[in-house]
């Protein structure tokens, strides 16, 4: 829907033009009319400059988890008319400490760090944290952007990223067509990626047993991979002058190596809960990589309100996915843009998440119980519900748009009811997880 | 009786509904049909556009998809990550 392209070739006042666009609207809608004599009757409408929007972004865990600090910048430009490229870029560097997966204990533990080659002791009581997670991540994408007939537009794009251990690259594209008078638009679109997974240290065999240092017999050789298709189909209604809406039907389906290589599960007793011993000789509690399965499936319904109200703008969002791992959840997504005079604007934010587990999450394994096919401990896949509350400054320049946003993010999670056995009892067996999200902005050239 | 007048109630909010049914879906369908190109001056503000501010929007899918099990729904993502 070409609502915000078509407002720059709109000059002087409404209500001036109004009767001339009309006629020039009929002429443009009405059948058999030759483009070529529309062409000779208007001039050529100048093309767009570029238009820059750039963000630092910093996103910082509590208890010294993770930590990023990112650059971005999107940049679009109209190189001919209706046709539009679109690049983007972000930069962004990790540190910080992630949740191994395995649990607290009433005893110091001890840990192999994921490369194989040194360990780490968690105190007592403590929620085992990897120390030496860092990583520096660049991405990349491209999209050209433009209308194929009179009303459909044809977008195609590529997508890049790399970071230590992880390459992405991907492509997409989409096609829109617009209706009823352009108050509808369809699309349909399709992106396939492909990523490459080279874990630290190798991959480890799923379910195989922490080792100690220096001994890579549960690593698996070689790089691993995973191709991802999605499919996403868009209906955007025009609802009346104030109000447009909406509704995406999107499939995913991922097939190749879904597991976090550096994710753990511990085995306890399933009495005391006490950690139980590794293999002979390892010199640590008995604790399994994680397993997932090979293929995932997800299908997510989406639906976007905005809506005018006196000047202020409401953008009212809801998610609903659900996927074959088990999983279902729901998003809710509240902005509320008031205009305060002067050219700016407050807008407060919120965020209301919540999903169930996946089938194979277990908070712990217990000793002499048979070993699932697949199991993971990692709290994004148990049982949470989040919220995020926020709020962003902006204001217009001469120059280009500034705004800063400041949000806070909480996650509280439930642990597996069964994994209250014993010492684990009194022990904080979900980490609960506290963010801050703070940015700045700045757009300009439009 | 009391069956009766328990239930005047419950039909007169449904009937309610209905007309509210009725007049929203009507307004809706009046609506959609009836935007024409030169009463957009609203929807073609940048903060009415659907993705008004996309490279917010992507740091924030880009976060909530290395700390939730969901993602998309809106569209594609500009890169996938191996995110702890």
């Amino acid at each position: 829907m070409q609502l915000k392209e078509n407002r720059r070739r709109r000059p002087g006042s409404d209500t001036q033009i109004a009767p001339a666009l009309a006629a020039a609207t009929c002429a443009l809608l009405g059948p058999g009319t030759p483009s070529a004599v529309v062409a000779q009757e208007q001039p050529l409408p100048e093309l767009a400059p570029w238009s820059i929007d750039t963000a630092m972004l910093y996103y910082g865990e509590s208890d010294g988890r993770v930590q990023d600090f990112s650059l971005s910048a999107l940049a679009r430009k109209e190189l001919k008319e209706d046709g539009f490229l679109t690049l983007s870029f972000a930069l962004d560097t990790l540190t910080g400490a992630s949740p191994s997966g395995a649990a607290p204990s009433i005893l110091p533990q001890t840990f192999t760090r994921p490369s194989g080659e040194d360990s780490y002791t968690v105190a007592a009581g403590e929620q085992p944290l990897d120390d030496t997670f860092q990583d520096t991540r660049f991405a990349l994408a491209a999209n050209w952007q433009w209308p194929v007939t009179r009303l459909a537009l044809l977008d195609v794009g590529v997508s890049f990223s790399d970071e230590y251990d992880y390459t992405h690259t991907g492509v997409n594209a989409r096609i829109a067509r617009d209706f009823n008078n352009r108050n509808t638009t369809l699309s349909l679109g399709a992106a396939l990626a492909n990523d490459t997974i080279d874990a630290v240290g190798g991959a480890p065999i799923p379910l195989a047993p922490m080792l100690g240092t220096n001994d890579l017999r549960n690593r698996q050789s070689g790089d691993q991979s995973k191709d991802v298709l999605d499919l996403l189909l868009g209906l955007t209604q025009v609802v009346n002058r104030n109000t447009v809406v909406q509704i995406n039907y999107s499939l995913s389906s991922a097939d190749g190596y879904l597991t976090d290589p550096y994710k753990l599960l511990s085995v306890v007793d399933p009495d005391t809960g006490l950690p139980v011993a590794g293999p002979a000789g390892a010199g640590v509690n008995l604790h399994l990589f994680e397993s997932r399965p090979e293929s995932r499936d997800k299908q997510s319904v989406f639906v976007l309100l905005k809506r005018n109200l006196n000047g202020n703008v409401l953008g009212a969002s809801y998610r609903h996915m659900t996927d074959d791992w088990g999983i279902d959840s729901d998003t809710v997504d509240l902005r509320y843009r008031f205009e305060l005079g002067g050219n700016r604007y407050l807008q407060p934010h919120l965020r209301f998440y919540s999903q169930n587990a996946a089938d194979f999450y277990h908070t712990v394994l217990f000793a002499g119980q048979p070993v699932p096919q697949f199991a993971t401990a990692d709290y994004r896949l148990g049982a949470f519900d989040a919220v995020t509350i926020g709020v962003k400054f902006g204001m217009d320049t001469r120059r280009g748009e500034l705004s800063t946003r400041l949000e806070l993010y909480q996650q509280t999670g439930d642990p597996d009811p069964a994994a209250r056995v014993g010492a684990l009892a009194g022990l904080d067996l979900y980490p609960d997880l506290s963010a801050i999200i703070a940015q700045f902005s700045y757009k300009f050239g439009r | 009786m009391n069956h009766r007048t328990a239930h005047i109630p419950a039909r007169a909010r449904w009937r309610r509904l209905a007309v509210l049914a009725f007049s929203l879906g009507a307004a809706t369908l009046e609506g959609c049909a009836g935007v024409q190109p030169w009463d957009r001056d609203v929807l073609a503000r940048d903060e009415m556009q659907l993705a008004a501010d996309p490279l917010e929007t992507s740091l924030d899918e880009h976060i909530y998809f290395s700390k939730e099990a969901s993602s998309g729904g809106r569209g594609f993502g500009g890169g996938g990550c191996g995110c702890n």
